[in-house]
């Protein structure tokens, strides 16, 4: 447990820092599974890259209600599993679609970075 | 979410700023627990893992204050935020605030109000299609009749026949159309309605030609305007187009008058539109035109058939054109349209002379130039006549705002000083400096806005003061009041300017402040020491309030010296005791041949009123704006070559000489034995006498004028003293001629020629000019208590009979110089304004300065300075800034003052004694302010001074 807890503060040394701009587009994909609370976005991001990105609260939270305010999420308060009151965030059509935009334009940039990188090599 | 979306859930937020706080606040806490949840099922023990979960989150608020700025509404919220803090500091120093808004208001509402006049006055186009390709051929500017003149002479007069051959062929123009040059005041009965006869009114008519509307390029807004088929035939076209505001006020509104008849002077007219509100005419005169007819109806408007024969040597139309489009825009076009109009003018002036025509006559005549000018505005008396004055006011009042702004930015330097260390704190609390610049000059903004609303009421009261002055107690005037868009967007620059300017400094200097970090216990210290720039602003400023001050204070000087120059000098006749009246017996249904009796009546009817010592009747006031003149030829004198032979001329009844007080310096007066049956005689004035008799031989000599119906010739036999008859300003002596009322023959003395200029014309027609047109009563207490006899006087002879305008001869006087005494009044009024703000300025700045130094007074008289010592000390300080002030002032003083040189009567622009009268008033007011403060300083209690911190 000890050498998990080092493991995982060593993670959280390097995965504070998201790729600039990629942070909505993370809370896209994540909320494109299935509707979240805030925490459930956080912890969902964490655990599917393995804790390699660590989303802190004081990002997150703004990143959401300026989702929310541009019409990309939209949210209701509702029970969590544990019976607690949660806002949950959920996709809308407009932020499916930006999501596949996004998708599809990192994917080309990440291509792009990748033949440099190639090239390079 | 679209944008209006996301302005509601913004609004929603901004109002219920709680509601979101306690959501913000759930879902925070609600993630704190979501995350303790998850830490505790990996194992960590309950209280680690919050603990944990609450590290994670950091600072809640920070969080929630980042939410809130990713949102738009934050941004208004700190708005709000800072102008409810704005307003709690206001609140708090309610002295302060009190003194700027009032300045403020008064600095912007005179702006506004000056404003509110340039705009109807200078600026505002005439309502017609491209009214920048108007001209007037001439400037246009007064009206009347005159003979013997060339055509285009004195500011634009034409005769009939003249105008209508330009009409016919407008040459380079668009068009050419002619009016009347004055308007006349008729008396109209509305179109009956059921059954019922209205009551007569009296309207201003203006004559127009028929292409007056299509070269105008106005538009009516019901019915049609008059055309060119209306000005036919003389006394054919009896067409009348209405005013918006006669239509309005006599008619009611009414939608269907059009195709109604009304009755003019006793004639039948068929109305057939009504203008928009806003057109006034081509040329707007200070009671608004009421309705316009064709030239063809002039017999019936102004009862003076001859005026339409050709050749009648009667030139009493003004004429504008509508350039081409090309002339307009381009110089060489206009240029040619200018030549060609001189051209016209140098063939009719050659036309009228007939005959052969001397070399030296041939060139003189070639020399004259009718000047195209610019008349996108229209013509206007009240622009030609306050025009100017508005420029000077404009100014006057644009430095008044200027000291007011000085004020409230000393205020504000007081302010930041005092506040520094409220804002060194908020500096360390991580207040950005662009924060702090803002909130100050949200401060200011809030004072300047609040400061031009105040202002624009306070310019609405000053307005209708105004016009009311303008208008000489005659409401009915084309003016208004009423701020309309672009005052009040004037209103709303000029508060934004003012803010600029005053909050600008103050807000930098603030932001300035933290620079040093200062939070020590002794900011006062740290001020005292570091801020040469908080030190030198305000003395900068009080300077050059001095400076402003000073250059008001004499121009004000210098306009109200003009002012009693004006009033003060000598009129030749006497102010006091003398009562007149306007009256228009013609309107009244009077025939010439009825006047003999009439005024017969008048005269004794009126005499025996308790209080009048004497009575006369004349054509016109001894003074006043308008004149009867023409050229006359003195018996036994040679004029040289085109010698200017320009008499003001008057008829009068017996007494007239004692009743206005007029002395005869040598003969005798017209008395009332000077009847029909004896000899034509006259009085001249001195000047005449001097000129054309220069041995002294004047009396027995004859003379004739040169309008028909009084030519005389007439046997001098009398010499009045020179009086002055029109502008108070001229000083050359004016030349006058009297003839007795009695003696006007009966009829014209030639009958009219006949359009072919053959054959047996009509009838003579009977002399217009034997009317009289002013009473004239000589009182022997306040002439304006026999006001309500003369009234009933002339009630009892004829109810009809109108008497126009009655006025005390002071009164007369006054309203020829009230364009004088508006600016003198109104730029003493402000320039007193700008001595108080600029002693309110200084005081509070020596103040400021006593207050800041108490600390060092106090070791100076603990050390064993003297009271005196002390006092001087602190005068000096306010006596350099005096003298500096003084010194840059003088140099600007002349170079102003010099400009207003035209205005000034009676005195040079470096008058010695408005200057040193100026001095005095700012040097008394500077010594003042600061003595207050000073003594304060004297009597600094060194015990109490050194604790002071």
């Amino acid at each position: 447990m000890s050498a998990k807890k080092e493991e995982r503060l060593e993670a959280e040394a390097k995965a504070s820092d998201l790729v600039q701009g990629t942070l909505e587009m993370l809370i896209l994909k994540t909320l494109a599974l299935e509707p979240m609370h805030g925490y459930g976005v956080a912890l969902r991001i964490e655990q599917i890259s393995k804790g390699v990105f660590k989303v802190n609260p004081g990002s997150l939270l703004p990143a959401l209600s300026r989702m929310e305010r541009c019409g990309h999420v939209k949210s209701g308060w509702r029970a969590t599993e544990n019976n607690r009151r949660a806002k949950y965030y959920d996709l809308t059509a407009k932020g499916r679609k930006a999501l596949s935009q996004e998708t599809e334009q990192w994917q080309r940039q990440i291509d792009a970075i990748a033949r440099i990188l190639d090239a390079e090599a | 979410m679209r944008w209006p979306a996301n302005l509601t859930s913004g609004m929603k937020a901004l109002f219920g700023k709680s509601r979101v706080e306690r959501e913000l606040d759930e879902e925070l806490e609600g993630y704190v627990a979501a995350s303790t949840e998850d830490k505790m099922r990996n194992g960590m023990p309950a209280k680690m893992a919050r603990r944990a979960a609450l590290v994670e989150l950091g600072s809640g608020n920070a969080v929630k204050h980042q939410i809130w700025s990713s949102r738009w509404e934050s941004a208004l919220d700190n708005l709000l935020q800072d102008v409810r803090l704005g307003v709690r500091s206001l609140k708090k120093s309610p002295g302060f605030t009190a003194v700027a808004l009032i300045s403020l208001a008064l600095g912007i509402g005179g702006n506004s109000a000056i404003f509110t006049l340039i705009n109807q006055v200078l600026l505002r186009n005439l309502p017609v299609r491209d009214s920048r390709q108007l001209v007037a051929f001439g400037d246009s500017i007064f009206g009347g009749v005159a003979g013997g003149i060339d055509l285009g002479d004195f500011g634009g007069y034409f005769p009939w026949d003249f105008a209508r051959q330009l009409e016919e062929n407008p040459g380079p123009f668009q068009g050419i159309a002619a009016y009347g040059s004055f308007s006349n005041k008729a008396s109209v009965r509305p179109p009956t309605v059921a059954g019922q006869t209205a009551p007569a009114a009296l309207a201003t008519v203006n004559l127009v030609s028929g292409n007056y509307f299509s070269v105008l390029g106005a538009e009516p807004m019901l019915g049609r305007t008059i055309v060119s088929a209306d000005d036919g035939a003389t006394g054919s076209g009896a067409v009348v187009v209405l005013s918006y505001r006669f239509w309005r006020e006599t008619l009611s509104s009414d939608p269907a008058v059009v195709g109604k008849t009304i009755s003019l002077n006793g004639a039948p007219f068929e109305v057939v539109g009504v203008m928009p509100e806003a057109f006034h005419g081509f040329r707007q005169e200070l009671e608004p035109t009421g309705m316009w007819t064709p030239i063809s109806m002039q017999p019936v408007v102004l009862q003076q058939p001859t005026m339409l024969l050709p050749h009648s040597g009667l030139y009493f139309l003004h004429i504008f054109g509508r350039l081409s489009a090309q002339a307009a825009s381009n110089k060489t076009a206009f240029a040619a349209s200018q030549n060609w109009l001189n051209e016209q003018v140098h063939a009719g002036v050659r036309a009228t002379e007939g005959g052969t025509i001397t070399p030296a006559r041939q060139a003189e005549i070639e020399r004259i130039h009718v000047p195209l000018v610019p008349a996108a505005q229209g013509v206007s008396l009240i622009r030609s006549q306050y025009g100017e004055s508005l420029k000077i006011l404009m100014a006057v009042v644009g430095m008044v705002l200027l000291i007011a702004c000085a004020n409230l930015a000393n205020f504000l330097l007081a302010r930041t000083a005092t506040r520094q260390r409220e804002i060194s704190t908020r500096l360390a609390l991580g207040s950005s400096r662009a924060r702090i610049v803002r909130q100050s000059l949200i401060e200011t903004l809030l004072l300047s806005l609040t400061g031009g609303v105040l202002g624009l009421g306070f310019a609405f009261l000053a307005t209708r003061m105004l016009i009311a002055f303008v208008s000489q107690g005659n409401w009915d005037i084309a003016m208004s009041p009423a701020p309309n868009r672009e005052v009040v967007l004037f209103t709303m620059g000029v508060s934004l300017a003012t803010a600029l300017l005053f909050g600008l400094v103050p807000a930098v200097v603030a932001a300035r402040v933290g620079k040093r970090g200062s939070l020590n216990t002794s900011a006062r210290t740290a001020h005292g020491g570091g801020g040469r720039g908080s030190r030198i602003w305000p003395k900068t400023l009080v300077s050059a309030q001095v400076m402003l001050s000073l250059l008001l204070l004499v121009g004000a000087g210098l306009l109200l010296r003009t002012l009693r120059n004006l009033e003060n000098q000598d009129y030749g006749f006497e102010r006091t005791h003398v009562l007149l009246a306007d009256f228009n017996p013609k309107l009244a249904g009077y025939a010439p041949h009825d006047t003999p009796a009439l005024h017969q009546t008048l005269l004794e009817r009126l005499a025996t009123i308790p209080g009048v010592r004497s009575v006369a009747l004349s054509a016109t006031p001894p003074i006043s704006g308008g004149a009867w003149s023409s050229n006359i030829e003195p018996g036994g004198y040679r004029p040289g070559p085109k010698e200017n032979m320009v008499s003001v001329l008057n008829r009068v009844s017996g007494e007239y000489f004692e009743t206005a007080g007029i002395p005869i310096v040598a003969g005798r007066a017209i008395t009332a034995t000077d009847t029909a049956n004896s000899l034509k005689v006259a009085v001249v004035s001195e000047e005449i006498a001097r000129k054309y008799y220069p041995h002294g031989d004047a009396i027995g000599h004859m003379v004739k004028l040169g309008i028909d119906s009084v030519e005389g010739p007439w046997e001098i036999v009398g010499i009045a003293r020179d009086t002055k008859s029109g502008n108070p300003r001229d000083t050359d002596p004016v030349r006058m001629t009297y003839i007795p009322l009695a003696q006007i023959d009966a009829l014209m003395p030639y009958a009219p020629k006949t359009a072919d200029g053959a054959g047996a014309g009509p009838a003579r027609e009977e002399n217009q000019d034997r009317y009289a047109n002013t009473i004239l009563l000589r009182t022997t207490g306040d002439p304006a208590r026999v006001i309500g006899d003369l009234r009933a006087a002339v009630t009892a002879i004829n109810p009809n009979l109108p008497l126009l305008r009655i006025t005390t001869m002071r009164e007369q006087v006054s309203n020829l110089i009230a364009n004088d005494e508006l600016i003198s009044t109104l730029t003493m009024l402000f320039a007193g304004l700008a001595l108080l703000l600029a002693a309110i300025g200084l005081y509070g700045v020596m103040s400021y300065n006593v207050v800041e130094r108490t600390n060092e007074i106090g070791v100076r008289i603990a050390l064993g300075a003297q009271v005196n010592t002390v006092l001087w000390m602190v005068l000096r300080e306010s006596l350099v800034l005096l003298a500096i002030g003084v010194a840059l002032g003088l140099p600007l003083t002349f170079a102003v003052t010099k400009r207003i040189e035209d205005q000034l009567f009676g005195l040079s622009a470096r008058d010695p004694l408005s200057f040193a009268a100026a001095i005095a008033v700012v040097c008394g007011m500077t010594l003042l302010a600061a003595w207050i403060p000073a003594r304060r300083a004297a009597k600094v209690d060194p015990l109490t001074a050194l604790r002071y911190e």
